[in-house]
């Protein structure tokens, strides 16, 4: 397969799993957590059985590649409040209690495991950082709710 | 006898040069291909991780800081401006020690591959030498005064490195032609250049 024609078919298959996935994901974090689940921890591939069966799984692989680096910088710019925000739906939406969440983001970073490999260890530290300070947010948020936007 | 003894002597000179020029010939090819491949990466890292306008305008927003001052606690506002500086202090120096790579690739090797004029070149050299200042006051002014205190001088310095790296660029172009650049970084695609902080 040419490169030119596997690149076309990866931007293609992109496309779709930001249409019928992504789409229905509603906040950048999630994403990021979902695409990072994908992708196998000891060899780094990312696997979707739908899309391998549509186009190869190396296509489908670099397609899921492309999404996550994609999302990855859309949290990496955003703004803290922005992230606070969607920590916190985040966690209304995971169906676990908001402190056993918190404990453990806080204490094992999973975080940590979801950027993308090719991911400089700059901006990856920078976005750690903001992880820390809206979590931290969000425990405030927790133990006196007047705080929180959503009660405001 | 004398007249002997004196050719041969001149003899053992020349070929003593010779081998010592040889020897400098090789090492000279090594380093320049060390220079080649530590200046592209440099760029590379500078226009890919380190200067899109997006991510230096994240790092410095004060906007972060008002949001966190506004509904932090005063432990996670001081956290939070530990965190930044930290981050920004991060963020200088390895600005600065690519910098100083590429300005080694300027002061050794450039001028093999690219015809800068005089101007440039000159130009090129206040370039390097005021953003390598601008880099260690802006340490100093991290670390004493925070990272929210000197938006004007990092969009200043901004400007200036990406004058540095489009000459650079330039100077680099050749291994474009040939394919030998390495691929680009995550958050490639942005041009550095002014930016509002």
């Amino acid at each position: 397969m040419g490169s030119i024609t596997k690149r076309m078919d990866v931007q293609k298959a992109a496309e779709d799993v930001r249409l019928r996935t992504l789409g229905k994901i509603p906040r950048p974090l999630d994403r990021f957590i979902y695409l990072a689940s994908t992708r196998d921890y000891n060899t780094g591939l990312y696997h979707h059985e739908g899309l391998a069966s549509r186009y190869s799984a190396e296509v489908a692989c670099e397609a899921l590649a492309d999404c996550h680096r994609e999302v990855y910088r859309q949290l990496l710019f955003c703004s803290l409040k922005d992230l606070v925000a969607q920590m916190e739906a985040y966690v209304d939406s995971s169906h676990t209690l908001a402190r056993d969440f918190i404990s453990v983001w806080r204490g094992i970073e999973p975080y940590r495991v979801a950027v993308p490999v090719d991911a400089d260890s700059f901006s990856a530290e920078f976005l750690f950082s903001n992880f820390r300070i809206a979590l931290a947010i969000v425990e405030q948020h927790l133990a006196s709710p007047r705080n929180s936007p959503q009660a405001a | 006898m004398m007249q002997l003894v004196l050719v041969l002597l001149l003899a053992v000179l020349f070929v003593a040069v010779l081998f010592v020029f040889a020897r400098k010939q090789g090492t000279r090819a090594e380093g320049v291909a060390d220079a080649l491949v530590s200046a592209r990466q440099a760029l590379n890292s500078l226009q890919g991780s380190l200067l899109p306008p997006e991510l230096v305008h994240r790092i410095f927003a004060r906007e972060d800081l008002d949001y966190v001052s506004s509904v932090g606690s005063k432990e996670i506002r001081e956290a939070f401006v530990r965190e930044r500086r930290s981050v920004a202090l991060r963020w200088v120096g390895q600005v600065r020690r690519q910098v100083l790579n590429l300005r080694h690739f300027h002061s050794g090797h450039s001028r093999f591959y690219a015809q800068l004029d005089l101007h440039t070149e000159i130009g090129l050299a206040l370039s390097f030498a005021s953003l390598l200042l601008a880099c260690r006051m802006l340490e100093t002014v991290f670390y004493v005064r925070g990272p929210f205190a000197a938006p004007k001088m990092v969009g200043r310095m901004i400007g200036t490195a990406g004058v540095i790296c489009a000459v650079s660029e330039r100077s680099l172009a050749f291994l474009s032609r040939t394919g030998q650049t390495a691929s680009p970084d995550l958050l490639s695609g942005s041009q550095s250049g002014g930016v509002t902080v």
